[in-house]
This record gives C-alpha cells, structure tokens and sequence, in this order.
C-alpha cells in the first residue's frame, strides 16, 4: 500500500499509517530535543547566561503585574488577578515559542547560504526538519516556571471554575495557540525564499507578538477585529483565559479551534510554494 | 538507472553598478537578467557506473547535480532517477540516494558524529541491526572507529569528511551523487576516501556521480567522463578515450649529457619545455619508436622516458572547446 503515502510529508491517507507516521514525527522530535538540549550543555556558560537572559525579560513582564495590582487597576471585566493569569499566558506562550523561534530566524540564512540542500533530501518533510530540529531549553525553562505560577495564581485568585472540563477546555485551546504561534510567525518568515533577507518582517513579527504584553481589552474595537480575525495574535494569550472565565462566545470559539488550522494550512501552502522558488546558492 | 533529457536550468538575476550610486539605482530599478546554469544537457548512466562529471568552477556540474537530486527544479528537459522524477520529492526516491557535498554538512557541530548517524537512523527508518551493521563495516573501512565519540567540532578536515560520506551511507543508497568530496584535503584522506568509494561501489554495485577537480580522484574511480562547459555538454565518453581526441600524442623526457640546441631537437617534434640539459618532447604516438631510435643514434641523451600527455592538460582543451568537432 505503499501508493497511499503523501510524497511530501511521508504520512500516509489511512488512518493506522497516519498514526504511525505521527508515532514516527513524535520520536523525531524527541530526538531533536535530546540532541539540542545535549548541544546546548556543550555550553554551559551559554546555557546559563540564556536562562538568566529570558529570566529578566520574565523579570520586566511580572513588572507590569506588580504595577496592576498596586494600582489596583481593572480592564472592564479584568481584574488584577485575570490579568496575572492572562500575563501568565502569556509568558507561558513566550517559552514556548523562544523554544523553536531560533529556527524560524535561521531560515534566512539557511535559505542565504544554501545550506537548506541538506533537508530537502531526507525522506521526512523538510519543514519539519528546518522549523524543529533545534529547540532551546534555556529560554523556554524560566518562562515555563513563571508562566504556570501567574496562571496557576491568578486562576486561584479570580476563584475561575477547576473542575476537569475547565482544565481540560484551557490545556486544549494552549495546545491549538502553539499550533496557531508556530503557523502565524513561521508565515512571515517564509518570505526570505523570495527577498533573502527579511530583517525587518522579523522585527515586525517581534513587535507583533509583544501586542499580547497585556490582555486585548486594553486596545480599541477595531484594533482587537484585527488582532483576531487578521492577523490573529491575540487569539494565542487571550482565548484561554476568556473561556475560563465564560466570555468566550460559541462563533469565537469555534474561531479558536479553526484558526490554528487555517493558518497551518496556510504555512504548509506557502511551505510548499517557497521551495519551488529555492534557488540554492552556490556550492 | 538515471536519464537526463534536455535538462535546462535558468538563474533569474540582476546586475548592481559599482557602489553607493549603483545601491541606490538597485533600490527602484532592477534589470533582471538570466543566467543558463545548464543548457540542453542530456546523458545516462547504468546501475553500478562511477561517471565523473567534471568541468571549471561555474560550468553547471553542481547545479545538474541538484537537479538529480531533487533540491532544485529544472527550467526545461525531463530525467529520472531509478525511475523517479527527482524534483516530485517523493519520500521513496529519497530512500534510494544520497548525496555529499564537500562544502555542505548535515553532522551536527557540538556533537559525536555517532549522534548524527543516529538521527539518520531514525530519520530513514533503518532497522537496528542494520543500523549497528554498517556503522560498524564503514567506520572500519574509513578508520574512524576511534572517533565515533569525539565531538564533530574537534575533528579534522579529513576526519570530518569520511563521517560526512558514513552518515550519507547509513540507509545504504542504491544511487550516491558526491561534489567534491575530496576538496581541501590532504594527499593521505584524499587517497583513503578514494579507495574506499572503489571498494565501496565494487562491492555494492552503487550507482554513483563524482565532481572533483582532482584529476587523481577521477582517473581512480571513473572509467567514463561527461564534461560539461558554460552549462552545455562538450564531451561523454571513456576517460581513456579523451587523449585520443587530442591527437594521440606522447611525451618524450630527454636527460642529455651537455644541454642540446634547440634547432636540433625540434627536428623530432615539438619542444614542450627546455631547463638546461632536460627537454620534454611532444612527439606523434603512432611515430614514437622511429623517433626515439633517431634521437639515441643521433643526440647525447642519457637517458628517458615516455609518458601520457596528462589528463588534466586535455580536459583544460575540452573545457575550452578547443577540440576540433566538440
């Protein structure tokens, strides 16, 4: 049955092969984070100076925490606790994006000096290989500490619903924000397989991502529109918290489903349009 | 086993005037020129074949190699692979070949090289005891065994090099596509990599295509050259055979016993080089015997001896297009 594999990806239409092929993915991907982790303690100095790095920008965003519950401030329905656990969510989301975001920056310069070659021949999908194989420890290690404290205290705090389903619902729509962070940011940076360098859409991107500093009621109707349904940062940090506290509608909730696989289907699109437009720099 | 048809492949480019002025022309008005990396090339090789591919820096063996490999599209022409189209990237195709690139590396940096075969392993799906098998045959055969542990950053060039090909090898290709395998190596870990892609390929009957602009590596392993010029094809056929197509000549070296005239010498044929009481000859072969029995009974010579025009002097001709009828 070897007919029913998909060429590009290796994961095949029925569902048992699809299932291996995902069992296959998984290991791989514990491969990659065992080798990255065994590189990065090569370095131990560099691992230390990574965390302690990511530590203080953790630092700078419980500021804004320390700030909202000393001036007692609330954003509509928001107060000082549902913000910590939106910040939480934050700075959970932060760690794991940092976790692959050095291998979406790197696509320039593998796409720049020709070294994607290597990838495009092994017999997995070549974005997996590109966009996962590095993972870093040291700045997903602090955020991921300080992110489960501010979600864990300010969901005790703002006394939200525990019980299985609420915990359930909340893990599951993180799960769909990864997908969601990892399709929405790889987008932009696709574009180095037309324009080589693209420095300055990763600063955009960057910037982009701080929007979510703070829960989206700060910002005005039309901004949080956008932030939603165009260019859908704000789904990543805010849905998770908006359901815990009952505020998600059903049309939003299906959009916090939909979204991260619209938008996989998107960078898997533009994926495989940017690899026809690989020109392979010189030997 | 591969085919290559008319295979084409253009380069869109643009050209930048010299400093800041041309910057800021570039900034809102590109020319887009286009380069023919490889023009109308066509040739095949069988199951089991080392064919030298071979022609200056620029002339397009690199890219057509790609192509064979699926990492770039073609413009225009059709090839197949062990009858896979290489540029569908199917995951089968990539199961069959491999290819190694002297200036590309797939190990990972900060860890043993044994590390990367193993994520080759699982990335190719290969059995254990397979696995096990030929990392031990080929880590033998290279003699690196002993530094399987030794992290990729602390290796030599060479060292570097022969785990670069063993990690190519884990899935045991049926088709191997190597550029410049031997670039900026010593004399020794050229010769070793050398002897053991022949055994290699001996042994396991590997289809493979060879870029290398040393000569030694190419008059060991190939038996038949395609040599590729400004992107087109100027010559396919056996190595042996290029000689030929430079009009069968020998050389003649002369060691005399007080330096000759120059007026006398060149009545036997044309004087290559002349240092004192050496002169290097270049004489018809089909009237080497008369000449050499002329030049003892007429000259002082000591001694000498006779060689092939080298081969890298003929295909400096053919890269040229100097040949008559190329």
């Amino acid at each position: 049955m070897e007919h029913t594999f998909n060429r590009q990806t290796g994961v095949s239409h029925t569902p048992k092969r699809r299932l291996a092929a995902l069992g296959r993915y998984l290991r791989l991907f514990f491969v990659f984070a065992k080798f990255s982790l065994m590189s990065q303690l090569e370095y131990r100095v560099n691992f230390a100076a990574g965390v302690l790095v990511e530590t203080g920008w953790m630092l700078i965003k419980l500021l804004y925490v320390a700030v909202v519950y000393r001036a007692g401030i609330n954003i509509g329905v928001l107060t000082p606790d549902h913000i910590t656990l939106f910040i939480g969510t934050y700075v959970l989301m932060t760690g794991f994006y940092m976790l692959y975001y050095n291998n979406f920056t790197s696509i320039s310069s593998l796409v720049q000096e020709g070294q994607l070659d290597m990838y495009l021949v092994k017999p997995v999908s070549s974005q997996f290989l590109v966009t996962l194989r590095r993972l870093d420890f040291s700045l997903l290690l602090p955020d991921f500490v300080a992110g489960i404290v501010m979600i864990a205290y300010g969901w005790r705090r703002a006394q939200l619903p525990s019980d299985w389903r609420s915990v359930t619902g909340f893990v599951i729509l993180l799960l769909l924000s990864n997908l969601l962070t990892y399709s929405l940011f790889l987008l932009p940076n696709l574009l180095c397989f037309w324009f080589i360098s693209t420095r300055g859409i990763a600063d955009f991107t960057a910037a982009l991502w701080d929007f979510n500093n703070m829960p989206q009621m700060i910002y005005g109707k039309w901004m949080q529109r956008i932030g939603t349904f165009i260019l859908p940062v704000f789904v990543i940090t805010n849905f998770p918290g908006l359901f815990l506290m009952g505020q998600l509608s059903g049309g939003l909730f299906v959009w916090s489903v939909a979204a991260p696989f619209l938008f996989f289907f998107l960078a898997r699109l533009l994926w495989t349009r940017a690899l026809k437009s690989y020109a392979s720099a010189s030997s | 086993m591969i085919k290559v048809e008319h295979l084409s492949k253009q380069f869109a480019y643009y050209k930048k005037g010299i400093g800041l002025q041309g910057s800021l022309h570039n900034l809102f008005r590109r020319e887009t020129l286009t380069k023919d990396a490889v023009s109308d090339v066509s040739f095949s090789v069988e199951k089991g074949e080392i064919v030298g591919l071979l022609g200056p820096n620029g002339a397009g063996k690199t890219t057509t190699l790609k192509m064979l490999s699926g990492i770039l599209y073609p413009t225009s022409g059709s090839a197949t692979v062990d009858g896979f189209v290489p540029w569908e990237r199917k995951n089968e195709f990539k199961r069959r070949f491999s290819i190694v690139m002297g200036q590309k590396n797939q190990l990972w940096w900060d860890l043993p090289a044994s590390d990367s075969f193993y994520l080759n392993k699982c990335i190719f799906g290969v059995e254990d005891a397979a696995y096990r098998r030929t990392v031990e045959e080929l880590s033998e055969l290279l003699e690196v065994r002993e530094l399987m542990h030794v992290q990729v950053r602390r290796l030599s060039l060479g060292e570097r090099m022969k785990m670069e090909i063993l990690a190519a090898l884990i899935h045991r290709p049926d088709i191997l596509f190597l550029d410049e395998p031997t670039i900026g190596l010593d004399i020794l870990s050229q010769q070793k990599i050398r002897d053991f892609l022949h055994y290699y390929n001996e042994k396991e009957k590997t289809t493979v295509i060879l870029t290398s602009h040393y000569m030694r590596d190419i008059e060991a392993l190939c038996k038949r050259a395609v040599i590729i010029s400004s992107g087109q094809l100027v010559y396919d056929g056996e190595l042996a055979a290029i000689n030929h197509l430079m009009g069968d000549k020998k050389l003649l070296t002369l060691k005399a016993a007080q330096p000759i005239a120059a007026d006398r010498l060149v009545t036997f044929g044309k004087i290559r080089e002349q240092n004192g009481t050496e002169t290097v000859l270049e004489v018809p072969k089909e009237s080497l015997k008369q000449t050499a029995s002329a030049i003892l009974a007429s000259l002082p010579v000591e001694d000498f001896t006779v060689t092939e025009v080298p081969l890298e002097e003929s295909i400096a001709h053919i890269f040229k297009k100097e040949v008559a009828g190329l």
